[in-house]
């Protein structure tokens, strides 16, 4: 029985074609859409220089190695930062406006002080230690070369060594990737879908054909396990595409982890499919207002998690933290962004462990509206 | 007993859908459910099913309640919904196949019922065309084979006519007829009294959720007063003579619109004779004359107050 009605499901499903398109031709058009929008994004353009401050005493005065790196790192169209030499109060205040990303006190060590952690302290700090690992070199060329000073510390403020430098292990920073893994989210989340139809072509309440599979002898359970697996084995394939897609067409890099890539993607799926089902279960609407609302919620999910400007993120980060972890397409999307930047898993395994948590509520909110085998009115 | 319902209630809020109905469906019968569109027939069949929720009554179906778990019961009802319900991305076979192994496991068998209900219902030239390609009488015939493949014990046909051109009709009444002589017992909804008189061996009349007759067509006419109608195609007669028809024995009523004089008359023997005489008698000019027995019509007519097709 079971294979009898997987079977057809996927026949079903396959020939379905507003499915197929929102499950796969439309996160393949946008993919490719973004990567024509994106194709100047990447050229360096849009690095900025970094606001910093440098804390203005006898120390920083008295240090001329430091005094040179600084300002030969904060001049001409490539600089690497934007400096302000103020007070250690006035510091403070600029950093609490957000109006530099850290500032620097020149003791022994040279110390940095931000207050969140990004890619502009990396870079800061970055180049930080690298004057310092410099020094003990700079002191012994000295001795020989006097000319060499000026080169050498002027050295310390090219740009590309510190991009470069700042992710160590990690990838390079990469300003579309984030719009790609929202792009899997979403893609993920439009396995709604598929979750739908098979609510909507079991529900007798919401279509004859389902009332007919309600009087046909075979248990509910049954029935709703045979075709999800059929809808999750096509959402599968389709997410599997799209990564392939993604990889081998437009060149976007995931980075080493592939594996967990492809798990993450596993249970994104999931959780779209699943997500889809508690919709079409709980809004007892037209099909056009099922859609319409699953689309709007997957599109406002996207948004929130940066697919249409990436900084939303960090806002939503910043100012309603616990929207980040409320919005499952942002979940993933972070998941992703992990896998990419980071070398632990504690914030990836954070991610996953509260998109189960979203899995488990789609399925137990689903199953318990559609466990009624009587219905009220049909 | 097939089936048995015991004073079934079922409200949609202040609407009384279903009111106190019981009705008993015999083994190899073909029981008819007749009135018109919103009197309840198909809420009827859907608490029978067991799909709808009812506020008060008892089910039996084969002598067993009736439940949503009831597999057994299940296994053995074959149904046609009022609404097509076929899936749009399935072929002909494909979907009478996917309907008919939700009862038959066995792959050989529902290959040959499957083709056996392609034929039945005469869309061998169709199997490989999807729902969207078929006219709605195809449709409808396509919708029948999906609920009847399995061969089931009890089929229940809610308006299978709806929409359907007269050739297709046709079809289906014959092909019902071909199930019960089969052995199915079968139940049929519809608000075409023309069908239920012809294909139904007992029926009941529903009326706002309430069954206000049940029996033979025969038992049925005979509850009520009307006996014959008889018309008389004459261009003239004079109105002392239309008086005079109306007062004849068992004569309730007489009209002449030129050319038709249409006669009622209460049941009785010998009543066109007795017309038939008088007119002689009078040397009242005619041309055609014919008599009708009382239709359905009539009897929900007389028993409702109201057409039945309004
Ligand atoms: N889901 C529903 N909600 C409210 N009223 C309904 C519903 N379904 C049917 N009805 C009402 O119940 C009555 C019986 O309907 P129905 O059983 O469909 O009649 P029939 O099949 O004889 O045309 C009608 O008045 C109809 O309007
Ligand atoms: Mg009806």
């Amino acid at each position: 029985m079971f294979a009898h009605i997987f079977i057809y499901r996927l026949k079903c499903l396959l020939r379905d074609k507003e499915t197929i398109f929102w499950t796969l031709l439309f996160p393949l058009l946008l993919a490719v859409f973004f990567n024509i929008a994106f194709a100047n994004l990447n050229k360096g353009e849009i690095f900025k220089a970094i606001d910093i401050a440098i804390v203005d005493d006898v120390n920083y005065q008295s240090n001329q190695y430091f005094k040179t790196a600084l300002n030969e790192a904060s001049q001409g169209d490539d600089r690497l930062f934007n400096l302000t030499v103020a007070s250690k109060e006035k510091a403070d205040q600029l950093l609490i406006n957000n109006s530099i990303s850290g500032y620097i006190v020149v003791e022994n060590p040279i110390n940095l002080v931000v207050n969140r952690s990004g890619l502009n302290p990396n870079i800061i700090k970055s180049f930080i230690d690298n004057y310092m690992q410099t020094v003990s070199s700079v002191n012994s060329i000295l001795l020989a070369d006097p000319a060499k000073q000026q080169e050498l510390l002027s050295s310390l403020g090219n740009r590309q060594q510190y991009i470069k430098e700042i992710s160590g292990t990690a990838a390079e920073p990469n300003n579309i990737l984030n719009y790609f893994y929202t792009l899997i989210a979403m893609a993920c989340f439009y396995g709604g879908f598929l979750g739908m139809r098979e609510i909507t072509d079991i529900q007798a309440d919401i279509s004859p054909l389902a009332a007919r599979i309600n009087v046909a002898p075979v248990h509910k359970l049954k029935t709703i396990i045979s075709s999800m697996s059929a809808s999750l084995l096509i959402h599968l394939t389709e997410m599997l595409l799209l990564l392939i897609f993604l990889r081998f067409v437009l060149q976007v890099d995931f980075g080493s982890k592939i594996g967990f890539v492809i798990l993450t993607t596993v249970i994104g799926s999931i959780a779209g499919v699943t997500f889809g089902a508690l919709i079409s279960a709980l809004v007892k609407k037209s099909e056009g207002i099922k859609v319409a609302i699953l689309i709007g919620v997957t599109m406002f999910g996207s948004f929130l998690a940066g697919m249409m400007y990436q900084n939303m993120k960090y806002i939503v980060a910043q100012k309603i933290p616990v929207l980040s972890y409320l919005n499952p397409v942002n979940l993933l999307t972070d998941a992703f962004y992990c896998l990419y930047y980071y070398d632990t898993f504690s914030r990836y395994a954070l991610n996953m462990g509260i998109l189960s948590i979203f899995i488990v509520i789609f399925c137990v909110g689903t199953y318990s509206i559609i466990r009624r085998r009587k219905y009220a009115s049909l | 007993m097939i089936i048995e319902v015991n004073n079934l209630v079922k409200r949609y809020g202040d609407l009384t859908a279903v009111d106190h109905l019981s009705l008993a469906v015999n083994d190899g019968e073909v029981f008819g459910l007749l009135g018109p569109n919103g009197s309840g027939k198909t809420t009827t069949i859907n608490c029978i099913l067991s799909l709808l929720e009812y506020d008060q009554g008892e089910i039996e179906i084969f002598g067993q309640p009736m439940t949503p778990e009831s597999y057994n019961i299940k296994r053995d009802i074959g149904i046609v919904m009022q609404n097509v319900a076929v899936y749009n991305e399935l072929t002909v076979y494909e979907n009478i196949d996917y309907f008919c192994g939700l009862y038959i496991p066995n792959n050989k068998l529902r290959k040959k019922l499957v083709l056996e209900a392609i034929d039945f219902v005469g869309l061998d030239e169709y199997s490989k065309f999807y729902p969207k390609k078929l006219s709605g009488g195809l449709l409808r015939r396509l919708n029948i084979a999906c609920g009847i493949a399995h061969k089931p014990k009890l089929i229940i046909l809610d308006e299978p006519t709806v929409a359907v051109d007269p050739q297709s009709r046709n079809k289906i009444l014959e092909g019902i007829l071909e199930l019960n002589r089969q052995g199915a017992t079968i139940i049929y909804t519809s608000h075409y009294m023309e069908e239920v008189e012809h294909i139904c061996s007992r029926i009941m009349i529903l009326d706002k959720g309430k069954a206000i007759a049940t029996g033979t067509n025969g038992e049925l006419k005979a509850m009520i007063n009307m006996g014959e109608k008889i018309t008389v195609q004459s261009n003239y007669m004079s109105a002392e003579q239309l008086a005079k028809i109306s007062q004849l024995p068992n004569i309730v009523s007489a009209e002449h619109n030129s050319p038709l004089l249409v006669i009622k008359s209460s049941r009785g023997t010998n009543n066109l004779e007795t017309v038939l005489d008088f007119i002689k008698k009078e040397r009242i000019q005619h041309s055609k004359i014919y008599s009708e027995l009382p239709t359905l019509n009539d009897v929900f007519l007389e028993l409702t107050g109201k057409e039945l097709r309004d």
